[in-house]
C-alpha cells in the first residue's frame, strides 16, 4: 500500500503545481466569458442614466450626472403602463389556465387506464415537434375568421395551446411515478375522482408544478410571434411588442431605447435572481424534453 | 356497470377542455395550413384553387432559397458555435473552483431574457454610429475596423448569427454542466495515477462519457435555429437586401406585406415538413429516440 499512497501524494503536489499556474489562464477565460455575456446588458443598464450627449461622449462610464429622463419619456411615449399590464394579465391567465388543464389532463393519462390514453397522450406530445412559425399565417386566418384578432383575450389561446404538450409530458412523468395505492385508500374512503385529484395528486406533483408553471411563465412573458401578428391595437399590445414597435418608431432615440428595455428587464431578471435554481432547471427541462 | 360508465364519463371531461384547446388552435392551423396552400387567396376576396403552383412559385422563386440558405447558416453557427463555446466553458467550470456559481448565473443569464429585448440590446451595440462595438474599436485605436455591422450585407448575417450564438450558450453550459456532474470521480483519479493529463483525461474520458449530452445539446441547437425569427425580424427583418433573410421570416412578409395568404400557406407548409425531417433526421442519424 505504501508505494501506492505515496505516489498518489506525488501526483496531488505535482497537480497542485500545475492548478496554480493554470488557475489564473482559466480564470481569465471564465471572466472574459461572463464580461461578454453580461456587460452588454450592463452597459445598457448604465447608459440608460445618462443624458445623451454624456451617452455621446463617455460610454463606458459611470453616468456624470444621474438623470432619469430617459425613464420619464420612455415610460411615456412607449406606453409602458399599458403594456406591463396586458403583459401580465395575459401571462397570468395563460399560465394558470395551461398548467390546470393541463394538469387535470395529465392525472387521466397517468392514472387511469382507457382504451385511448397511449393515442391520446402520444397525440399531445406530437405538439412538442409543430414548427410554431408554420402556424402565424393559419393562425392569423382563423382568429379572424371567429373574430379573435384584435382582443384583449386573443394570445391567450394559443399560449395554452402550444404549451399544454410540454406541460402534460412533464406532469404525466411525474404524477406516474406515484404508488397505484394512494387513491385506491382514497377511493374506498369515499372521495370522487375529482377529489383525489385536488387533495392528493395535486399537492403531491407540487415540484413538477413549479416547474411548469416557471416554464409557461417565462415562455409567455417572452412571446413575440404570435403577438405580432395577432395584436396590432397598441392599447392591447404585450411587452416585447411595443418594446420593438416603440424601438421602430424611436430608432435614435437611444437614451430612452434604454431606458425601456431596463424597466422590462427588471421583473425578469428579480424573477431569476430569486428562484434561480427552479428556473434553470425549468427550462433546461424544458429544452431538453420539448 | 354504473361506476364504469361514471368513469368514462370523468375521464372524458377531464381531458375535454385540454383537447379542445389543442385541436382547435394547434391543430386545426396545420391542417387549414395545408388547405389554403392550394388556394391563391388575397384574404379577402374569394379564394381560387390553383392546384400546386404555390409551390411551383415558390421553388422558383430565388429569394425562398436564399431564405433557406441563411436559415442553414444558422442552424451551422448554432451547431458549431453555441455547442463547442458551452463545452469549453462548461469544462473549464467543471474543478473546484471559486465563483462556480456566479459564472453559472451570468452563463445562464441571456437565456431568460426574451429574445426581443435581446435584439433590441444588440441593435444598440451594434449601431455604426455610437455602438458599444465601434466606441470599443476606437477607443483602443482600431476604429479603422469600424463597421457598419447591421448595415452591411456582408456584415449583417455574421453580426446576426454572433448574437444568436451568445443568446443561448448558457443554456447547453448548464446541460454540460449537469452531464459532467454525473463523471464519477473515481475515474478520473484513476487515469491520473497513471499519469493521463488533463488534455488527455478530457478528450478520452470526460468527452466520451458525456457524448450522448453532446448529442442531445446538437439536436436542441437544430431544433432551436430552426425556430429563428423574432430575433432577426427585430434585428434586420431579413435585410439589407435580403442577406439576413430566413424561411420563416420570408413566409412573413410575402404573407402580410405582399397579402399573399395562399403562397405564404405553402411557404408554412414546406416549412412544417423541412423541420420535421431535419429534426427527425438528425435523431435517427445521431441515433436518439424520436420523442
Amino acid at each position: 500500500m505504501e508505494p501506492v499512497l505515496d505516489q498518489s501524494t506525488k501526483v496531488k503536489t505535482q497537480e497542485k503545481k500545475k492548478l496554480r499556474w493554470k488557475n489564473p489562464i482559466i480564470y481569465t477565460v471564465l471572466i472574459l466569458f461572463a464580461l461578454v455575456n453580461a456587460y452588454p446588458i450592463l452597459w445598457m443598464v448604465i447608459n440608460s442614466f445618462k443624458t445623451s450627449q454624456d451617452f455621446a461622449n463617455n460610454q463606458f462610464g459611470l453616468p456624470k450626472e444621474f438623470t432619469l429622463e430617459n425613464y420619464f419619456s420612455a415610460w411615456q411615449t412607449a406606453n409602458l403602463g399599458t403594456l406591463f399590464t396586458n403583459s401580465i394579465f395575459i401571462v397570468v391567465t395563460a399560465t394558470a389556465l395551461t398548467v390546470l388543464i393541463g394538469a387535470i389532463a395529465s392525472y387521466f393519462l397517468s392514472r387511469f387506464t382507457f382504451k385511448m390514453n397511449k393515442f391520446v397522450y402520444t397525440f399531445f406530445i406530437f405538439g412538442m415537434l409543430i414548427p410554431i412559425h408554420s402556424t402565424l399565417v393559419p393562425m392569423f386566418i382563423l382568429m379572424r375568421n371567429i373574430g379573435l384578432l384584435n382582443t384583449p383575450i386573443t394570445l391567450i389561446f394559443p399560449y395554452i395551446a402550444f404549451h399544454l404538450p410540454i406541460t402534460i409530458f412533464i406532469l404525466t412523468s411525474f404524477m406516474k411515478a406515484f404508488p397505484k395505492d394512494i387513491e385506491e385508500s382514497a377511493i374506498m374512503d369515499g372521495c370522487g375522482i375529482f377529489r383525489v385529484f385536488w387533495s392528493i395528486i395535486l399537492p403531491m406533483s407540487r415540484p413538477a408544478l413549479a416547474t411548469v408553471l416557471i416554464l409557461n411563465f417565462i415562455y409567455n412573458w417572452n412571446e413575440f410571434s404570435f403577438a405580432l401578428v395577432l395584436i396590432n391595437d397598441p392599447e392591447l399590445q404585450t411587452l416585447p411588442l411595443g418594446l420593438a414597435s416603440f424601438a421602430g418608431q424611436f430608432t435614435t432615440n437611444y437614451g430612452a431605447q434604454m431606458a425601456g428595455l431596463t424597466m422590462s428587464l427588471v421583473p425578469i431578471l428579480a424573477f431569476y435572481l430569486f428562484l434561480e435554481k427552479d428556473i434553470v432547471k425549468g427550462m433546461t427541462a424544458g429544452a431538453v424534453k420539448g | 356497470m354504473n361506476a364504469a360508465r361514471n368513469r368514462k364519463f370523468f375521464i372524458f371531461l377531464g381531458l375535454l377542455p385540454a383537447m379542445v384547446i389543442y385541436l382547435i388552435f394547434a391543430i386545426l392551423p396545420i391542417l387549414q395550413s395545408f388547405y389554403f396552400s392550394f388556394m391563391e387567396w388575397d384574404g379577402f376576396s374569394d379564394m381560387k384553387f390553383v392546384g400546386l403552383r404555390n409551390f411551383s412559385d415558390m421553388v422558383e422563386d430565388p429569394l425562398f432559397w436564399n431564405s433557406v440558405k441563411n436559415n442553414i447558416y444558422v442552424v451551422l453557427a448554432s451547431v458549431f458555435g453555441q455547442v463547442p463555446i458551452a463545452l469549453f466553458i462548461a469544462l473549464l467550470l467543471n474543478r473546484k473552483i471559486k465563483g462556480l456559481k456566479i459564472f453559472r448565473t451570468i452563463g445562464f443569464l441571456p437565456v431568460v431574457l426574451s429574445t426581443v429585448v435581446i435584439s433590441l440590446t444588440w441593435n444598440l451595440i451594434l449601431n455604426s454610429e455610437n455602438g458599444l462595438i465601434n466606441e470599443l474599436l476606437r477607443a483602443i485605436g482600431l476604429g479603422g475596423l469600424a463597421q457598419n455591422w447591421l448595415g452591411d450585407p456582408d456584415w449583417a448575417m455574421i453580426s446576426v448569427l454572433g448574437v444568436v450564438i451568445w443568446q443561448f450558450v448558457g443554456l447547453y453550459l448548464i446541460i454540460f454542466l449537469a452531464a459532467l456532474q454525473n463523471v464519477p470521480d473515481e475515474v478520473l483519479e484513476a487515469a491520473k495515477m497513471d499519469g493521463a493529463n488533463e488534455w488527455t483525461t478530457t478528450w478520452k474520458i470526460t468527452v466520451p462519457m458525456i457524448w450522448d449530452t453532446i448529442i442531445v445539446a446538437v439536436i436542441l441547437c437544430i431544433a432551436g435555429s430552426l425556430k429563428t425569427f423574432d430575433l432577426i425580424y427585430v434585428m434586420t427583418n431579413g435585410g439589407p437586401a435580403h442577406s439576413t433573410d430566413v424561411m420563416a421570416l420570408y413566409m412573413f412578409n410575402e404573407t402580410f406585406s405582399q397579402l399573399q395568404y395562399g403562397y405564404g400557406s405553402a411557404v408554412s407548409v414546406f416549412i412544417f415538413f423541412f423541420s420535421l425531417i431535419l429534426i427527425a433526421g438528425s435523431r435517427k442519424l445521431l441515433g436518439q429516440k424520436m420523442i
